[in-house]
């Protein structure tokens, strides 16, 4: 085997005891955020797999490269040898190559049904979701909706909430390309394809907030699209459903055109608007896929909105909230564009102030 | 100058491929220097995100299209015809096509840089509908598709070469069965190229349709998938991997055998375990998928789990073939150990996400982009530099200075490991990839920076290299045909550089490494038949 071959490879099984002692039980929060005091029961199985994986793929790295190493150094050429020198020409060990196939067969086939079966837990393992929350992509936000809940929350400016200890299944979808729903906590990621809803299930099982991230690449502001995860105590859950329905029922967090503020709505505009509106605004004429709106209530060419209406902010809120359909063009409405009130608002100001 | 252009001689095909891939590799180098300059520290906005995903869509690209599979295919060129005891590939001229073809294609795909919206910044996966004309409407996309389908019919064809050259064009005495595991691993790569591209060049021409002629393939109200797509990709993209792996195991193999001055160990489960990573990568392709939900899993899973078996069995039989060897250290085997050691973290972070449950965590975090970049970067890119020291000599008559080489091996070595096993920790962590910038979050500075300072290291044994191959071609000396004294495979029984059909006098074939006969009769009894 070559000099010091047992002692080597004591050392390298003592070297791998160490790492799977750590893995085990060691903290390991720093790498899986959270691994303490797992999220959700899904979070366990995970993590359960992920020990078991790191245990065993840390020993055969050790091992293989430690031979590759060991080999390396023990079977060198010794300075002085002339370049005659050869190698004992063994070439074939069919016994050896038969259990260095055979073996790490076996580990994968176990691996294989553990994953399996964890992977069947995440699909299928909660029987009947007490509650089913839906998540929507949007270029570059989240949207998402609850039961009884007319309106939906949106990520740029609300968290995702979900209660403890309830069962809860996750539908995910997109509207316009692909993005992906990932709590890192959860360890669970789904992608969101239009067309496509996908699922995921769990138990949160204690409260705290995190974060979502769209890891999908999914447009330029890809980066940017974040959301907020508050998981609270089933009392605090249904108090903040509660109170999102009520405003729901007063009419979708009241428009007040008199909050709005231009500076708020100049930010807002070269969000949302700028995509489709020339920014900074130009005359009607100068268009990009909607006209230009600088000069929209004093412009003597187009005395009258899209609409045909007189540009009083009532009117000009109006397109902004209900989108607008003629032969100029297509608008989305504010839930498709992620227009919240408090948006509409700022943006009226804005646009009102363009003179 | 007119004669490398008009050229259907392999060896200057093979030259012309090579040295283009490597520029290629310069570009996208650059472009990954500018991501991580980017990336260096939370909240910086050096260049805007446009610019970074273009910056990493043509980096993608260029890496994987432009430099790691045609710099294999150029090698392949060059050695195909010698190894097997020919004087050229089966179809010269076809073969010159492939490679202007080739070039035209990369060309294309840069050129997008020029126009108005810029180039490509989809992604080098370009996924639908991202990729679709409503989403991405500069025509940097167009010529992204256009581009790659050239490299792509380009790879079919050359592949046709690597098939057909040494089953029909072997010398006598050369049986299948005492050709080097790297023209194995050649055919194996060729049959992969020729399954596989065919299914790339239908989806570019597909989203190319579903852009300028309202084909709705992957439009969901037009009655298409976005899920399509990724079936037509991935069904090109994992056999792909293996078509960038394979023909560097082929190098790994033939360089590691030389210096450890003993006959390659398990030739025939080498050869027969490149046909099983061929068969397997063929079935494994919607592990990229399992985010979608709309794929088997658990089939995926274990198809993906039983590819590293035969990856496995190559590992060993490398490690048998330096067990009990009197191996020196070159620099071309210096790069094959850190090809080893990389390749390893590689392979086993490739089993992580194998495994659904785990990869729902990995998947698109930079775990990910570490665990391919160990495979692509840390794997096939070293491996790539050992085939430069090995076969440079061979090729230009001269040999790469080992100073300056053991230098670069260093600067790679740490500069690459600096690199990407950080991202390991940064993607369990929660960062997903693909983000121009990142909230200040604990230890996500401090991992990004020492990513950073690792691309820096790399950089700099790049220029080494660059300029050890400058100092080195114009050194002047004469080598003899086997400048390393121990070359196994018929290249080394030929003059550096071989004329221009190869051989002058061809050296009887009676085992697996007929050179090594030649040269040191008195081991011939030693040599495999």
């Amino acid at each position: 085997m070559g000099p010091g071959f047992w002692p080597v490879t004591f050392l390298m099984l003592a070297l791998s005891l160490i790492c799977a002692w750590y893995f085990l039980y060691g903290n390991i929060d720093w790498i899986l955020p959270g691994a303490s005091n797992p999220l959700t029961d899904r979070t366990n199985d995970i993590d359960a797999l992920f020990k078991f994986m790191a245990v065993s793929s840390t020993a055969i790295m050790i091992f293989v490269a430690g031979y590759v190493i060991y080999f390396g150094v023990v079977f060198r050429a010794r300075p002085g040898e002339s370049r005659e020198a050869v190698g004992v020409p063994v070439h074939d060990a069919p016994k050896l190559e038969f259990w260095w196939t055979v073996l790490p067969s076996l580990l994968l086939v176990v691996l294989t049904a553990l994953s399996i079966v964890t992977w069947y837990k995440i699909y299928f393992g909660t029987a009947v979701p007490a509650l089913t929350a839906e998540v929507i992509g949007h270029q570059f936000y989240f949207e998402y909706r609850y039961p009884g809940l007319k309106n939906s929350v949106y990520s740029k400016t609300e968290a995702m909430h979900l209660p403890v200890g309830v069962p809860v299944r996750i539908l995910i979808t997109s509207a316009d390309v692909i993005h992906q729903f990932w709590v890192p906590e959860i360890r669970l990621k789904a992608s969101g394809v239009p067309g496509l809803v996908q699922n995921l299930n769990f138990t949160p099982e204690h409260a705290g907030t995190y974060s979502i991230a769209c890891s999908e690449f999914c447009g330029p502001d890809h980066s940017l699209m974040q959301g907020q995860l508050i998981v609270e105590p089933v009392a605090a859950f249904n108090a903040w459903l509660e109170k999102e329905k009520t405003a729901a029922a007063a009419g979708g967090g009241a428009l007040n055109l008199a909050e709005g503020t231009a500076d708020a709505g100049k930010a807002t505009f070269a969000q949302k608007c700028s995509a489709c509106h020339n920014n900074p605004p130009t005359p009607f004429d100068q268009k990009l896929v909607g006209p230009g709106l600088l000069h929209i209530t004093d412009d003597p060419a187009h005395p009258n909105l899209v609409s045909g209406k007189p540009p009083t902010p009532e009117n000009i809120a109006d397109i902004l909230q209900n989108g607008f359909n003629g032969p100029i063009g297509q608008m989305p409405n504010a839930q498709a564009n992620g227009l919240s009130s408090k948006d509409i608002a700022n943006l009226v100001a804005y646009l009102v102030s363009l003179k | 100058m007119i004669e490398w252009l008009v050229s259907t001689n392999h060896k200057r095909i093979g030259i012309l491929y090579m040295v283009t891939s490597l520029s290629f590799f310069a570009l996208a180098g650059f472009l990954a220097d500018v991501i991580r300059l980017q990336l260096s520290r939370p909240q910086l906005n050096l260049i805007g995100p446009h610019s970074f995903n273009q910056a990493f869509t043509l980096h993608g690209t260029a890496m994987i299209f432009l430099f790691i599979a045609p710099f294999g295919f150029g090698l392949a060129n060059y050695l195909i015809p010698i190894h097997v005891g020919a004087p050229d590939m089966a179809f010269p001229r076809l073969n010159a096509f492939s490679y202007w073809l080739f070039l035209l294609g990369g060309l294309t795909v840069f050129s997008g840089a020029l126009t108005a919206g810029g180039a490509a910044s989809a992604g080098w996966t370009a996924y639908a509908p991202l990729s679709d004309v409503q989403v991405a409407a500069g025509s940097g996309q167009d010529l992204w598709i256009i581009g790659l389908a050239m490299t792509s019919i380009s790879g079919i064809l050359t592949a046709i070469n690597f098939l057909v050259t040494p089953i029909v064009y072997r010398a006598p005495g050369m049986s299948m069965w005492r050709m080097p595991v790297f023209v194995w691993d050649m055919i194996a790569t060729a049959i992969m190229v020729l399954m596989a591209f065919p299914s790339l060049t239908v989806v570019l021409f597909m989203l190319l349709l579903d852009r300028h002629a309202g084909a709705k393939f992957f439009v969901i109200q037009g009655g298409g998938d976005p899920i399509l797509y990724q079936h037509l990709f991935w069904f090109f993209g994992h056999p792909e991997v293996y078509v960038m792996i394979l023909p560097m195991f082929g190098v790994v193999t033939e360089v590691v055998g030389v210096f450890s001055r003993k006959p390659v160990f398990g030739y025939t489960g080498l050869v027969l375990s490149a046909f099983g990573i061929a068969g397997l990568s063929m079935g494994v392709w919607a592990h990229h998928m399992f985010t979608t939900g709309a794929v088997d899993d658990p089939f995926f899973s274990a198809m993906s789990f039983a590819i590293a078996v035969p990856t496995g069995i190559k590992f060993f039989n490398w490690i048998g073939t330096m067990w009990r060897g009197a191996i020196s250290y070159e620099t071309a085997m210096l790069f094959v150990i850190g090809f080893m050691l990389n390749f390893l973290i590689g392979g086993i972070t490739g089993i992580y996400v194998a495994s659904p449950p785990i990869d729902f965590h990995a998947e698109d975090s930079y775990f990910l982009i570490s665990h391919f970049h160990y495979t692509l970067g840390g794997g096939s890119m070293f491996a790539i530099f050992a085939a430069l020291y090995f076969w440079f000599p061979k090729i230009w008559g001269r040999k790469l200075d080992e100073r300056m080489g053991r230098a670069h091996f260093v600067l790679m070595f740490l500069g690459f490991n600096l690199t990407f096993f950080p991202m390991l920790f940064l993607g369990f962590m929660g960062m997903p990839r693909r983000i121009y910038t990142y909230p200040a979050l604990p230890g996500w500075g401090e991992l990004n920076l020492l990513s950073s300072c690792g691309a820096l290291l790399i950089t700099l044994g790049t220029a080494l290299f660059v300029w050890n191959l400058i100092v080195s071609s114009r050194k002047r000396e004469a080598l003899p045909d086997d400048p390393w004294g121990g070359g196994y495979t018929l290249e080394w029984a030929t003059s550096s550089p071989p004329p221009e059909f190869n051989f002058d006098f061809l050296p009887p074939i009676r085992s697996k490494r007929p050179a090594f006969d030649l040269h040191y009769p008195q081991y011939a009894k030693d040599s495999p038949e």
